[in-house]
């Protein structure tokens, strides 16, 4: 008795069932349900956060990302800044586990390669945030256009210094992505107006920066100015500037903001700083991993921004929430 | 035309309705759930953000209080007033009352007596005042946005008056009452730690990730979570929107999301607490609803499929078979019992196509019957024809007339013998001209004068309209043989035959009369009945001649007799008028 067109009929229901339970489910396993939940590891250069407030920045926006995007986040890295090969058996360590994707500050610019390569060929796509490396096997950078910053430290240093000046650099860890860049902005912006004494490395150690600097400042008399290319460097320097009672004569610029760093800034200690965006560079890098695991397209690089701060702007609203952390005190 | 089987059209009309019914009752209810979501959203919302605002305000008050305890305290006075009266005795005292309440309160981050010619007290925790801060400078400006009397209230922002000390705090002032000079010379300065209206925002969730934020009256950003994304341009809140609106719900979308602002403006700080919804989220909810109804109304929908189904297969069912049955009678079998399995219009229907067939079976019958009988009485008049008396008493006439030596008569009788057999075994034909039977008629009459000689006689007077018309044959002599028989023979003296015929309307009517004996009533009641019930006594011919017409013509038609005893009798056959059509 049941002919074809009812036959038909109900298979259509059925096929139309199944089809929209399969979308149903679908939709849902995509709007993150808890099952669904993408994993991303957050690699730091360094997880000390009380000796490197621009990292418990980049943290706060990664944890922000997390909670917009409903993604697990991991955050790693290793104890100090200069361990690179601690970052790269964490790194080789997050492979294993196989996050859905990887968001990483890379230590250094060459030693790094070997373990983005590895992370590419399991297919993790793979975020650079602040410092990048030598190879192209991340999908995305993220951070300060490091020579645009150095540039930036050039222009607030010739706002201090005369033609024909001698000034020094001081920069952190030799080979680091972005103290290279740095310090080519810096010089770039001042060939040929100042004379620039050879490089110092800091091993971005604030009490190497400062015997470093007191040993500049006793030795160089006519030193007129110094650039410090990160937070700790900068908080060296300024101790040994201060404490050779020459602020007066020797402007010291300064870069990143830890509140050490700033309370210099506000005594006329370092004259300017300029800071980067760390909240931005670290929730941004989470959107982009967002974005890689959902296959969009995206930049090869996106420019977090820098500022140039001084005792005049340092405490103007749009820049008291980026230069101080809330309930951060001394 | 198309034939559309009644299982097809119920179930394209079951399903049709049913998804009407369902689209109809699914569009409504996802149309109200989405309403009552939104309501129930903007009012629990309204009530969370109103409940926050009062928390809020509750705590400028205490700060205002504090304020207002300090702007009344003699000491404090004491030490704006008069630069002379600054010992650290009189500092020393100030503090350890604002000290003291600090202790009791924490969320009070610090208290700050400033005055206009650069002097300040801090009750706060750390250090010595910030070097760098000029404190004439900082009276002035505060000074500038404070209304006498009234505490004025700030957004969230760092505070540097205590060196190497940047906490985020929300700040309360109230300046002096002015002195003689007409203008305030000092103002007290009451700092809440943000923490504490973070950490109340913080506290209501929204869904998964909505949240509350507070703009202060300028649609400056006292509080939100992802401040640092909107300073940086990574996130953005449709805040002139929300202060044009002044307080109340507001649906939109912000960076592709749909979004319900719920906000309530305090007077007391001028501030407007803003919360967060995402109807997407709200609508999380409905999804599972939207599920749920979705896969009823397939259910309901299969489910109506199949009540279809059976429903039709129902009616059809007996139908079906009802039709089979029909079939088999239109193909000639009426010996077949319709019934079907159903208790409704179709078996009624059955029943009466039951009736109409068995109906049908018995007429089949009773004309298969009738032929029959017609067969039958055919042959038997044909036998009354061949009479053996007639036929003995004729040929012992002939016989007779050739010893008499009569041989001319012999010869006229034995022709008219011949030609009444002729006539009467006529090619088997039901019907014959007039002319014909009363032919046939003489002939008898004629043989019969032979033997009666004198004694009979007789009349034929036929309308001559008639002749050509036809008639049932064999109908009147067996009339004129019962009058012979019954009624001449017996009488003394001549006997006279007449026969006439004539049109009555419709009906040809012919009557033999004779001038016999007659009949008693209770011979005519006899005949009468013989008529009807077969009775051998009676002439076989007479009740022969009865059937044949009632079968031909029916039972309006037929013989009739009338008698009285000396009288004679007269016999009327009513007939109906044949046309012609002698075949």
């Amino acid at each position: 008795m049941i002919n074809r067109s009812v036959l038909l009929l109900l298979a259509a229901a059925v096929a139309v069932a199944v089809a929209l339970t399969v979308v149903y489910r679908g939709a849902r396993l995509l709007s993150a349900a808890p099952g669904a939940q993408k994993k991303v590891v957050v690699i730091f250069k360094t997880i000390d956060y009380a000796s490197n407030p621009f990292w418990a920045n980049v943290r706060d926006g990664v944890v922000s990302a997390g909670q917009d995007f409903g993604i697990a986040i991991s955050i790693r890295g290793p104890a100090l800044e200069t361990d690179v090969q601690d970052q790269i058996s964490i790194v080789d360590a997050a492979i294993q586990g196989n996050p859905d994707a990887m968001v990483l500050a890379a230590a250094d610019y060459n030693l790094l390669v070997p373990a983005a390569k590895e992370a590419k060929r399991r297919g993790i796509p793979l975020v650079f945030i602040d410092s990048f490396i030598s190879s192209d096997d991340g999908d995305v950078r993220i951070g300060t256009d490091s020579y645009e910053g150095g540039q930036k430290c050039a222009a607030a240093l010739l706002r201090y210094v005369k033609p024909g000046d001698l000034v020094a650099i001081m920069s952190y860890v030799k080979g680091s992505s972005t103290a290279i860049d740095r310090e080519s902005g810096v010089r770039d912006a001042l060939d040929g107006k100042v004379k620039i004494l050879e490089t110092l490395y800091s091993n971005a150690d604030a009490d190497m920066a400062y015997s470093q600097a007191a040993r500049l400042i006793a030795r160089t008399p006519d030193l007129r100015g110094i650039v410090a290319l990160n937070d700790p460097t900068a908080r060296g320097a300024a101790r040994a500037l201060e404490e050779s009672g020459k602020a007066r004569s020797i402007a010291l610029i300064g870069f990143d903001n830890s509140l050490l760093v700033l309370h210099y800034v506000e005594r006329g200690i370092i004259r300017d700083t300029v800071v980067q965006k760390p909240f931005n560079m670290g929730y941004l890098g989470v959107e982009a991993a967002r974005d890689l695991i959902e296959h969009r397209k995206l930049a090869r690089f996106i420019n977090t921004g820098s500022i140039d701060i001084s005792v005049a702007n340092m405490f103007q609203p749009e820049n008291q929430k980026m230069l101080f952390p809330v309930s951060e005190g001394p | 035309m198309k034939i559309r089987r009644i299982q097809d059209t119920l179930i394209r009309a079951f399903a049709g309705l049913i998804v009407m019914a369902l689209l109809l009752l699914g569009t409504l209810s996802y149309y109200y759930l989405h309403k009552i979501l939104i309501q129930n959203a903007e009012a629990t919302t309204m009530q969370l953000v109103s409940q926050l605002n009062r928390i809020i305000e509750n705590y400028i008050h205490y700060m205002d209080d504090i304020a207002l305890m300090a702007v009344t305290n003699d000491d404090v006075r004491t030490f704006i007033a008069n630069p002379r009266a600054d010992t650290p005795r009189l500092r020393s005292a100030i503090e350890s009352t604002f000290e003291s309440l600090r202790a009791v309160r924490r969320d009070i981050d610090s208290v700050f007596v400033i005055t206009r010619d650069g002097r300040a007290i801090a009750a706060t925790t750390g250090g010595a005042l910030n070097p760098t801060v000029d404190l004439r400078k900082r009276f002035a400006e505060l000074d500038a946005g404070a209304v006498p009397d009234r505490p004025s209230v700030s957004s969230a922002h760092v505070e540097n008056l205590v060196d190497y000390r940047y906490p985020w705090v929300i700040s309360l002032v109230r300046t002096l009452p002015a002195g003689p000079s007409g203008q305030s010379l000092g103002l007290i300065q009451v700092d809440l730690n943000y923490d504490i209206i973070a950490g109340l925002c913080k506290d209501i969730q929204l869904g998964k990730s909505g949240y509350v934020f507070i703009l202060n009256r300028t649609g400056e950003i006292v509080y939100h979570p992802r401040q640092q994304l909107i300073y940086g341009n990574l996130k953005s809140e449709k805040i002139a929107d929300i202060l044009a609106q002044g307080g109340g719900n507001l649906k939109t979308s912000v960076d592709g999301r749909e979004i319900l602002y719920t906000a309530v403006s305090s007077r007391e700080t001028g501030w407007e607490v803003v919360a967060v919804s995402y109807l997407d989220e709200l609508f999380r909810a409905s999804r599972e609803a939207e599920y749920v109804f979705l896969m009823l109304s397939l259910l309901v929908l299969v489910g109506a499929v199949a009540a279809a189904m059976l429903i039709s297969s129902n009616i059809s069912r007996p139908i079906e078979s009802l039709r089979r049955s029909m079939q088999a009678v239109e193909s000639g079998n009426f010996d077949i019992d319709i019934t079907v399995n159903a208790r409704n219009e179709v078996y009624q229907l059955a029943r009466d196509c039951d009736i109409a067939v068995k109906k049908v079976r018995d007429l089949i019958e009773q004309n298969r019957l009738e032929q029959e009988l017609k067969r039958k009485l055919e042959l038997r008049s044909l036998q009354a024809q061949i009479n053996p008396h007639f036929l003995y008493n004729t040929l012992d006439s002939i016989i007779w007339m050739i010893e008499l030596g009569e041989a001319d008569r012999a010869i006229d009788m034995t022709s008219s013998l011949a030609r009444f057999f002729r006539i009467g075994i006529s090619r088997g034909e039901e019907t014959i001209s007039v002319r014909t039977e009363i032919e046939y008629v003489q002939t008898y009459l004629e043989i019969q004068k032979q033997r009666y000689k004198d004694k009979l006689s007789y009349e034929i007077a036929f309308s001559p309209d008639l002749h050509d018309l036809q008639i049932l044959k064999l109908i009147i002599q067996p009339l004129v043989e019962n009058a012979i028989y019954h009624g001449i023979k017996n009488l003394e003296g001549p006997g006279l035959i007449r026969i006439t015929g004539e049109k009555d309307g419709e009906s040809m009517v012919i009557r033999i009369s004779d001038n016999g004996v007659g009949m008693s009533p209770d011979q005519l009641a006899a005949l009468r009945d013989g008529l009807i019930e077969p009775r051998p006594s009676n002439g076989v011919g007479v009740r022969n001649v009865q059937e044949r017409i009632h079968i031909y013509f029916g039972l309006q038609y037929g013989v009739s007799f009338e008698s009285s005893p000396g009288a004679g009798t007269v016999a009327t056959i009513r007939i109906p008028v044949i046309a012609g059509s002698p075949t």
